[in-house]
């Protein structure tokens, strides 16, 4: 699939998050929000006097409250801006980066704040998904996001032992990263010699997914600036470029997650058409870092698979061989990712906040001990749906096309 | 005795009789035991009846409905809100054995402990306010001294000089003191309050007064009311709780409407894409992979075989009832003959057939003897054995 | 600069009060058939759609991530598809942004909204306001609207008989309107006579509860070709957010609307927007909306919106040839059923409603209560 030229460059410029926690009743949503307004703002070292536009999202029947940007303007600093509002369930974090991307290239605005948020404790969380089910027929079966199937999956393919232990080593990974990360939900303090116990003992859910295995519910809200080549390089010292973004949705399926094992899975068909368009021939070489949407271990083992283009075995060596690790040579998600942190609506773009990090140097205890200058960062939501986002530190890929 | 973050395990466990909620132990019948290892833990039993609880400390745990063992510091701090709960239990500090619901059940059982609270007034608080409580109208023509003499911890001695419309306050009794109050601090304090009457008192022979008691009973006037500081608790964060509910009325229109017909008449309609030929179950309008309606219909089933069985132990309440299911219980894809390959059908699968149920088994719909359309007209499939 | 953008085509389902004998899914499914029928437009991933924009809420669908359920029907199956939740003509400035980014080329634009499934629009909206205060206070859009109906009629003085005249306007043109909800024409003193809803809001000055679907496509200037030889131009454009309490807000100052029809003005290079319109589409939800959003847009001067209805403009058919909201199109899809018509009446396909020699319009959406959040687009052929 060719590429388009980008009307003009769109750079991250400022990112802040807030500290994400199960319970976030110290705030209400608005005062939430603000928290991760303010420390975008400050980050960027602008005012919300220089922001020409917002794009707000989250999924409102999380928190039951109908479009609420217009009650959040009193924390968003959105009075007397343009205001956008676009969802897309848990792909809307890096959908909203990806509106931010496309309005500010169009020329419409030069700077502008996305903002994603959830406070999860305020609905039901899985029932808040179940709902997404069609009313007539799967709402009385499905259990939110839930499902056994690519565990069974998984384990038909390499046996029960391994994949069972790939997918717990990849959890006790994730857990050590989020360890590092101060704005992690919660890392257990899990080591490699747990593997064993957890594996046999760590409450099911649903077939062999066990709780240890999925994502948390959290409250949290991120804010992300972008700007225009022009003016992002007069603001910041350390402008992280987005290069290019893909979306890949699929159609709804009565039985969500059943197994279709002939269809081309969306993170293979979305890692295909940017790798492809940007000339990426190996994207493991290529890329330094990869903040994936991580919902549990068993997919981010699986996916791993999916967006890399690997084939056979490969997944499982890497996560056997500690290369995802954050001081391996493909790490993955160094902020402890979804499974450590998941306020939804904010979620996807965590990733791509937690990627600009990595590529400026900035992510703190989490920093890849290296130098970051190709990022990747996947959003995933509805049935089975991708948003891909390509990060870089230089604008020299340009030279190149 | 050890204590975490100032408390006990036996705090707990001594308070947890009058921290019982009976509206939140409504219908529940179990007995929850708790080993709890490390300085100043034990073993304790906790039955819940309905509307009574029992709380034992024992040596046999036997006969009980869920165990939790712990360490005395994780248990601790998880009751007092200091360690998160399912962090410990992830992590697993906390182990649970047996019916893991009634963990959570127990929450609503009792209210959280709380530490007790300290007393925030003091003797010496008392008296540092009394020259601004002092009353001068009320005491004009005095000349007097009166006398404290405060026993036991935290107590002490003053007097207060009243003269010319002028009080001043020494440590220490003067000789000359028209009165004496003797009194434990302790009682003072109740005293000072009002949470102890002052005649009773007397009566009780915890406040004596020694010297003239007309003047003793003038003080209340002479000195105006101790106000206590007010306590700086934390705020308490009120959480609003809603039910939100907005009444829908689902269109079916015709392709899922046949579908639905169909289920009265204990038939199950497929719709074929015109194109592709691919089917669909429950149907949907469109295929999406020919992007063209796609409104033939066609019976399928009604037996088919499982592709993937999932079993589930977490049950989420159902967002249509707020009810939950019984776990464990089993989702089940199944192929409906005559569908093609692709395109299962979902449903549940009969809970007896769970032990002995697997992929690529039989299955056959149990029908509704009441049909009005709806996924309800399915009970659930169960395995067809021969 | 960014490329061009044109609207290649439109279609809508026809509005209704009820269209209880389909699904959404098949409601939205028509219009882009229609659209695919009109223009000979696919989904090749290098030449044809691979973004789609569609707009839905899941409150009125139910559904967490409403557009969920529509993937199939707009056509997303392993395309792209983002979902805009305000106002539907969002939905296509959006699609224009994809497009003059240069990250498409074509874009779908796909809106659908059926009141009629929820037991009382105004329980949805009331879901709008802060569960800490205003939702209590039994706030929705419709109260929300009575009270901006007064602090305008006090401040601008506009009588009830302009205010039925409004109506029987939008009732006028929507008798030509094949797909308009209300179209029985009315009487000026049918309409002041008709029963208070929310005082000073009558039942006749309030737009009918209504179903329906539009969609549109948009192509880039060196694409347009393969799929209309009428082009219409998107050449103005913004949006704008007021506060949030009515009470931080001049409910009669038109805040928002005045900044973004100001903002679209400038873009497009009108200097005055007073007869700058050949077409005129306002969002008028209920009948004070017509006045005070003409004010707002620039349509007329300050507190002259009840005089701008006597004016014999309306007689012109230039204003609302649709029969614009109050004729009935649902919440979410007004601004962009607006963006429609302008469409239609630019491309001169407005049958029997058609306003002659139509070069440039106006078309106004807002979004939430008392058009806290406000958008103008501008379309020239």
């Amino acid at each position: 699939m060719k590429k388009h030229k980008k009307n003009r460059n769109v750079a991250i410029i400022g990112i802040g998050q807030t500290h994400h926690s199960s319970h976030r009743e110290d705030v209400n949503q608005p005062e939430m929000i603000h928290e991760a307004v303010e420390l975008a703002l400050k980050d960027a070292g602008i005012g919300i006097e220089d922001v020409d536009a917002l794009v707000h999202g989250n999924m409102e029947l999380f928190e039951m409250v109908h479009q609420p940007d217009l009650w959040h303007v009193i924390g968003t600093g959105g009075y007397g801006k343009a205001c956008y509002r676009v969802t897309t369930g848990g792909t809307t974090g890096a959908t909203i980066v990806g509106v931010g991307d496309n309005i500010v290239a169009s020329g419409l605005h030069d700077i502008v704040m996305i903002i994603g948020f959830e406070k999860q404790q305020e609905g039901h969380t899985t029932g808040g998904i179940t709902n997404m089910a069609d009313p007539l027929w799967a709402r009385n079966l499905q259990t939110g996001a839930l499902t056994g199937a690519t565990a069974a999956k998984t384990i038909k393919e390499f046996g029960e032992d391994r994949a069972k232990r790939a997918a717990m080593r990849l959890r006790v990974t994730l857990d050590k990263h989020a360890a590092l990360n101060p704005h992690a939900h919660r890392s257990f303090g899990l080591d490699y010699d747990q593997i064993d116990d957890l594996m046999a003992n760590s409450p099911q859910l649903v077939g062999e997914l066990r709780l240890i295995h999925m994502c948390s519910q959290s409250d949290g809200a991120v804010a992300i600036i972008l700007a225009c080549e022009e003016k992002a390089k007069k603001i910041s010292k350390k402008p992280v470029w987005i290069r290019d973004h893909v979306t890949v949705h699929r159609e709804e399926t009565f039985n969500m997650f059943g197994i279709n094992e002939n269809q081309e899975v969306t993170h293979h068909n979305a890692a295909r058409k940017l790798f492809g368009r940007n000339g990426i021939t190996n994207p493991r070489e290529y890329f330094d870092v990869f903040e994936m949407y991580d919902p549990s271990s068993w997919w981010g083992l699986d996916w791993l698979r999916e967006f890399l283009q690997l084939e056979g075995d490969e997944h499982l060596k890497m996560v056997e061989n500690d290369e995802v690790s954050i001081n391996g040579s493909f790490p993955l998600n160094p902020s402890g990712g979804v499974i450590s942190t998941n306020p939804i609506g904010a979620t996807a773009a965590l990733r791509v906040a937690e990627a600009a990090l990595q590529v400026r140097g900035d992510a703190g205890a989490h920093q890849i001990p290296r130098e970051v200058k190709h990022a990747l960062a996947s959003g995933f939501g509805g049935t089975f749906w991708t948003v891909l986002f390509m990060l870089e530190k230089d604008l020299d890929w340009q030279e190149a096309e | 005795m050890a204590k975490y973050f100032d408390v006990s395990v036996e705090d707990i466990f001594n308070t947890m009789e009058a921290r019982f909620r009976v509206e939140g132990a409504k219908g529940v019948n179990a007995v929850l035991a708790y080993d709890i290892s490390g300085d100043g833990g034990g073993k304790w039993l906790v039955e819940v009846r309905d509307d009574s609880v029992k709380v034992s400390k024992t040596d046999d745990l036997s006969g009980f409905s869920v165990k939790t063992a712990a360490d005395a510091e994780t248990f601790v701090g998880v009751n007092i809100g200091k360690i998160d709960g399912t962090q410990a239990f992830m992590s697993g500090k906390i182990k649970i054995e047996g019916d893991m619901a009634l963990v959570a059940a127990s929450a609503k059982m009792f209210t959280r402990y709380s530490l007790p609270k300290k007393s925030a007034v003091t003797v010496q608080g008392i008296f540092d306010t009394l020259l601004a409580r002092f009353q001068p109208q009320n005491a004009a023509g005095l000349d007097i001294a009166v006398g404290y003499d405060i026993t036991g911890d935290g107590g002490g001695q003053w007097t207060a000089v009243i003269k010319d419309g002028k009080c001043s306050l020494e440590t220490g009794l003067r000789d000359n003191c028209a009165v004496v109050n003797i009194v434990k601090a302790k009682d003072y304090i109740d005293l000072i309050l009002g949470k102890l009457d002052p005649m009773v008192a007397i009566g009780a022979g915890r406040l004596k007064l020694k010297g003239d008691m007309n003047i003793a009973m003038q003080l209340p006037k002479i000195f105006a009311k101790f106000e206590p500081p007010k306590e700086e608790d934390e705020q308490e964060l009120i959480v609003i709780k809603r039910n939100i509910s907005v009444d829908m009325k689902y269109s079916t229109g015709p392709v899922m409407g046949k579908f639905f017909e169909g289920l009265i008449e204990k038939k199950i309609f497929a719709n074929k894409c015109p194109k592709c030929g691919r089917m669909q179950v429950p149907p949907r309008e469109v295929c999406a992979e020919c992007r063209c309606w796609a409104g033939d219909m066609i019976e399928v089933g009604p037996d088919g075989t499982i592709t993937l069985i999932e079993i589930i132990y977490y049950s989420s309440p159902d967002p249509l009832t707020g009810e939950t299911r019984e776990t464990p219980y089993a989702q089940v894809h199944i192929l409906l003959d005559g569908i093609g390959t692709e395109e299962t059908f979902w449903h549940l699968l009969k809970n007896e057939d769970l032990a002995d149920t697997q992929n690529g088994d039989r299955v056959r719909p149990v029908w509704n003897d009441k049909r009005v359309g709806s996924v309800h007209d399915i009970v659930h499939f169960k395995k067809i054995r021969d | 600069m960014a490329r061009r953008v044109a609207v290649c085509a439109v279609a809508q389902t026809e509005f209704v009060s009820n269209m209880w004998h389909k699904r959404f899914q098949q409601m939205c499914f028509e219009t882009v058939e229609s659209i695919v029928k009109q223009t000979g437009v696919d989904w090749n991933e290098e030449t044809g759609i691979r973004n789609i924009v569609t707009c839905s809420d899941d409150v009125f669908d139910a559904r967490t991530i409403s557009d969920n359920g529509i993937t199939d029907a707009v056509g997303a199956h392993f395309r792209g598809e983002e979902k805009t939740a305000q106002d539907g003509i969002n939905a296509i400035a959006y699609a224009m942004a994809c497009i003059m980014s240069g990250h498409d080329d074509v874009a779908l634009v796909v809106g659908h909204t059926k009141e009629s499934q929820a037991e009382s629009r105004n329980m949805c909206v009331n879901l709008a306001f802060d569960p800490f205060y205003c939702r209590d206070l039994g706030l929705d859009f419709e109260k929300g609207a009575a009270l901006q109906a007064r602090a305008y009629a006090l401040k601008s003085g506009i009588s009830e008989t302009q205010l039925a005249k409004a109506v029987v306007n939008a009732r006028r043109n929507a008798a030509k309107n094949p797909l308009a909800n209300a179209r029985e024409l009315v009487t000026v003193e049918q309409v002041m006579n008709s029963p208070m809803l929310c005082d000073p809001i009558r039942a006749l000055h309030a737009y009918p509860v209504s179903d329906g679907a539009v969609a549109m496509l948009l192509a880039a200037e060196d694409k347009y070709k393969e799929y209309t030889d009428k082009p219409v131009w998107l050449t103005g454009w913004s949006n704008c957010m007021d506060s949030y309490f009515f009470g931080d807000r001049d409910l009669a100052s038109n805040f928002s609307l005045k900044k973004a029809a100001a903002a679209a003005c400038k873009m497009a290079g009108v200097s005055d927007a007073k007869g700058a319109f050949d077409v005129v589409e306002i969002n008028d939800a209920y009948a004070y909306q017509l006045a005070m959003w003409a004010e707002g847009i620039g349509l007329c001067d300050e507190n002259k919106g009840g005089e701008w209805i006597e004016s014999g403009i309306l007689e012109t058919g230039k204003i609302n040839p649709s029969g614009g909201m109050l004729a009935g199109n649902p919440i979410m899809i007004g601004g962009l059923a607006r963006a429609a018509e302008a469409v239609i009446q630019l491309r001169g396909e407005a049958g029997e409603r058609q306003v002659a020699g139509a070069k440039r319009a106006v078309a106004q959406g807002t979004t939430g209560p008392a058009g806290q959040h406000q958008a103008v687009m501008i379309l020239e052929n």
